[in-house]
């Protein structure tokens, strides 16, 4: 298996405080991996980094072997490479529909073949289609703002993969959502990455959801790599352990 | 667009083509002037309610059109070409200058396209080799097309009307294409926008540099529709007007420039009362205005029909078991 | 051509009193922009006003003193206490770009009250000390340069020590740099934004105290004070007050030497080619910092 994303040695500070400290790890084609750590463990600057809405002190970002560091995050995902966000970004003022044909519309074409071919850059039929995995049938016309904050969750992740990328990062998926919901959103995840052997990695503060979802488990803490490995032995780890204690142990 | 949206635009068709049958010629010069400001005003609400940049240079764009056709077709080209090359100019002069300012956040466009306002000032009144200084330039001819003369006021007022029609068209068309879309996602969110691959900068700078293009077509119109031009006409004042326009019609909505310019043209008819308060008046009219409804007056209307629809049809609770959320 | 020494000298120390002023004005608008993320488009007009301010009161039989005292004391409820809790407050809930419109609107509006309440015609006003000229070297410098240049220093350095020594102005520095930490610290957040546009109520009225006498107590004077305020900050680096004083020193100093050596006709061009070419090769101003957002 290769590594879809690689990333080496990668440092971040704001100001005087260091929020990413030299962190290495790959990411194998195929894995769901999981990132977890206390609030502040820099699991979020570390995505940021990744995307290109950061740009990194020092390190290398590398997406399929290409070097993906100081790219603008535009650029990155055209690569292949999509998020869903911690806070919420849908577009309320368009149509659910109107969102979908927007996450995928700068991936069809150029610039200006888009604006002379048609309104819906042909997606039309991609996006009803993902409507329908994602069990939004029935709003597909009601503008994404007026969706209660569990279906903007669908939504956003819906809008994560329709451009079919290669490697998704999922930020917090599961943050405020209530248990049905979050079965539902699961099981669509773990859908989506049977059928498109897509590469997940998720950061989740949320136990219960990474160790069913994922492959493999990184562990971040004060900005460094603490632990990686299968989620059961994750769960065991001292070093883990002690990192949340000093934190607070959240749904373990 | 909804049957009562459809009906209005249909009155608001006849009215613009009937009314100057009704009018003496100063009113037709008014709804002419009208017509030729719209359309520059159009061109900010790319900028500007579109692409959500703020440019204080649409004035100084109308002004390098109406220079720039008045000095072509003195110099003997065909009134079509000076047109359509006052345009591409301002495109070009709009791309430059939004080029470097773009790449930086924190509203650089604003302070840029303040700075170019004054230089092209400065430019237009020293020049005046080329422009003929503050003696500006007169004796304007109004264009003949196919054989028609457009010196006759309501002649001038029909093609201008002509051109605004298309210009509109062209423009809706562009806002219903991936385009619309890309600008709606560059306005309200440019980081989640990012983050699905738009290039941000790419779509605002080709905003910025289509509407500079719209205030140069606005301008080449305006040269032959007052026959004399000068500097002073282009200053700051007029880039501030037509932000205001924008503004008070409804900031990124399609007909918010006709209104707002309808407003700007009629204003100083209606408040000739207040004299010399005019001024004063207008810009403590927008601060209120802001402070209340920063959506001008089209969006309070949309807010209006929205809170009445809802009154008529409250919204049922959620049935599938969603959260609250957090 | 030849520039004799003595100009150059004389040049310099006006070149250096204009820069001042100019630093005083554009450290209040970086001010306001870095801690309220208030683009104040009105500064120049708030620099306007404040001599009207001091000329009514002289109107009513106050001596110059108690003028000024009246001055910034009105230029700080005002420009500073009334501005923000009328204007700002309310605005920024819409976001930024109807604050900005708004801050345009009452540029507008401040410089027609200044014209209908006042005069359209330029007011002459009272220099600090009486002009008297020195003779220094070769140069001839009149006091009341040397005055501004004094009064202008002395603000900036008031400032700079409230900003850099004070627990006062190092928990201001704090808002303006990450107003959520700030918070969490314990900072009164509220409290640190009202004090920075208290602070450029002051800044103001000293920058009109000691700019009217030379441009004239005129109300179109905010369209050129504002533009040289923005070109500043832009130049100095934005969010930067230390790059706010540099970028108004240079262009006092070029001012006033691009006054001698440059045809009067494209005088006011020369900042806004500097402008552009800060943009075009470093957006970030001379003293800046790159940016980020994050998610």
């Amino acid at each position: 298996m290769s590594a879809v994303l690689q990333v080496s040695d990668l440092r971040k500070s704001f100001g005087g405080i260091t929020a990413v400290d030299g962190v290495s790890f790959e990411v194998r084609d195929g894995e769901i991996l999981g990132i977890i750590g206390p609030n502040g463990s820099g699991k979020s600057t570390l995505f940021n980094c990744v995307l290109g809405q950061l740009s990194p002190n020092s390190g290398e970002v590398r997406v399929d072997g290409k070097v993906t560091t100081g790219m603008r995050p535009c650029d990155i995902n055209r690569l292949g490479v999509s998020r869903t966000f911690q806070l919420l970004q849908v577009f309320p003022q368009l149509s659910v529909r109107d969102n979908l044909i927007l996450a995928g519309q700068e991936h069809q074409g150029s610039m200006y073949s888009r604006l002379i071919g048609r309104a819906d850059a042909g997606l039309g039929d991609a996006a009803d289609q993902m409507i329908e995995f994602f069990r939004l049938s029935h709003l597909s016309g009601e503008q994404a703002g007026s969706l209660s904050y569990g279906q903007q969750k669908l939504l956003d992740a819906a809008m994560a993969f329709m451009a079919g990328p290669r490697l998704v990062l999922l930020d917090e998926p599961a943050g405020g959502v209530n248990l049905t919901m979050l079965g539902l959103l699961r099981e669509r995840l773990q859908a989506y990455h049977a059928e498109h052997k897509a590469t997940f990695v998720v950061i989740e503060h949320q136990m219960e959801f990474v160790m069913a979802l994922c492959t493999r488990v990184l562990v971040l803490a004060e900005g460094r790599l603490i632990a990686d490995g299968m989620p059961a032995d994750i769960r065991r780890n001292p070093a883990v352990i002690a990192a949340y204690l000093g934190h607070g142990m959240a749904n373990a | 667009m909804n049957r009562l949206g459809a009906v209005l635009i249909v009155i608001v068709a006849l009215c613009a083509v009937g009314l100057p049958f009704f009018l003496k010629p100063f009113g037709v010069y008014l709804i002419s002037m009208w017509v030729v400001l719209t359309i520059a005003a159009i061109g900010l609400n790319l900028t500007l309610g579109y692409a959500g940049q703020v440019s204080l240079a649409q004035g100084a764009f109308v002004g390098i059109g109406a220079y720039a056709a008045a000095l072509l077709m003195q110099a003997g080209w065909p009134y079509p070409a000076a047109f359509v090359s006052a345009g591409l100019l301002c495109f070009a002069v709009g791309w430059i200058l939004g080029y470097p300012a773009l790449r930086v956040q924190h509203h650089y466009l604003a302070f840029v396209t303040l700075a170019f306002t004054t230089l092209v000032f400065l430019v237009l009144r020293n020049e005046e080799w080329l422009t003929h200084g503050i003696y500006g330039i007169g004796s304007i001819a109004r264009p003949t097309l196919f054989g028609w003369s457009t010196n006759n006021p309501r002649a001038f007022y029909f093609f201008s009307l002509g051109m605004l029609t298309l210009l509109a068209a062209g423009t809706w068309w562009m806002l219903r294409s991936p385009w619309g879309r890309a600008f709606v996602a560059l306005r309200e969110n440019s980081v989640r926008a990012l983050s699905l691959g738009l290039d941000t900068r790419r779509y605002t700078l080709m905003a910025f540099a289509i509407g500079s293009m719209l205030g140069g077509l606005s301008g080449a119109l305006y040269a032959p529709l007052v026959q004399f031009i000068e500097p002073n006409s282009f200053a700051l004042g007029l880039s501030f007007n037509l932000l205001l326009m924008v503004i008070v019609g409804g900031s990124g909505k399609f007909f918010g420039p006709f209104l707002g310019a309808l407003i700007a043209v009629l204003l100083p008819e209606w408040m000739r009362i207040a004299e010399g308060y005019y001024l004063i008046t207008y810009a403590a009219l927008i601060m209120v205005m802001m402070a209340f409804c920063p959506y001008g007056v089209l969006g309070m209307v949309e807010r209006a029909l929205k809170a009445a629809a809802v009154r008529r049809d409250p919204p049922m609770p959620a049935v599938h078991g969603e959260a609250t959320g957090s | 051509m030849r520039v004799p020494m003595a100009s150059f000298i004389q040049l310099l120390v006006s070149g250096l009193a204009t820069g001042a002023i100019y630093a005083l004005i554009a450290v209040g608008f970086t001010l306001l922009w870095q801690t309220s993320q208030t683009i104040n488009f009105a500064q120049g007009e708030f620099v306007m006003l404040p001599a009207f301010f001091i000329l009514a009161a002289m109107n009513f039989g106050a001596p110059f003193w108690l003028a000024a005292l009246v001055g910034i004391v009105l230029s700080v409820l005002v420009l500073g206490v009334v501005f923000k809790l009328i204007i700002v407050d309310p605005m920024l809930k819409h976001g930024v770009l109807p604050l900005v419109i708004s801050t345009i609107a009452l540029s507008l509006f401040l410089k027609e009250a200044a014209k209908d309440f006042y005069s359209s015609q330029a007011q002459p006003f009272p220099t600090l000390v009486p002009a008297v000229d020195l003779h220094i070297f070769d140069a001839v410098i009149s006091t009341d340069s040397l005055a501004v240049l004094a009064v202008a220093v002395a603000t900036v350095v008031a400032l700079h020590l409230l900003l850099h020594k004070t627990r006062l102005g190092r928990s201001m520095q704090a808002t303006a740099q990450n107003p959520t930490l700030a918070r969490i610290l314990g900072i009164p957040v509220r409290r640190m934004v009202l004090y920075t546009f208290l602070i450029n109520g002051v800044l103001v009225a000293i920058a009109s105290i000691l700019i009217s006498p030379i441009y004239l107590a005129k109300f179109t004077n905010g369209e050129t004070l504002g533009m040289t305020a923005f070109l500043a900050a832009i130049i100095g680096g934005f969010n930067q007050v230390r790059g706010a004083i540099l970028g108004g020193v240079i262009l006092g100093i070029l001012d006033n030497l691009s006054a001698a050596y440059i045809s009067s006709q494209y005088r006011g061009a020369f900042p806004l080619l500097i402008l552009i070419a800060v943009i075009l090769l470093r957006p970030q101003g001379l003293l800046g910092r790159i940016e980020e957002r994050t998610v």
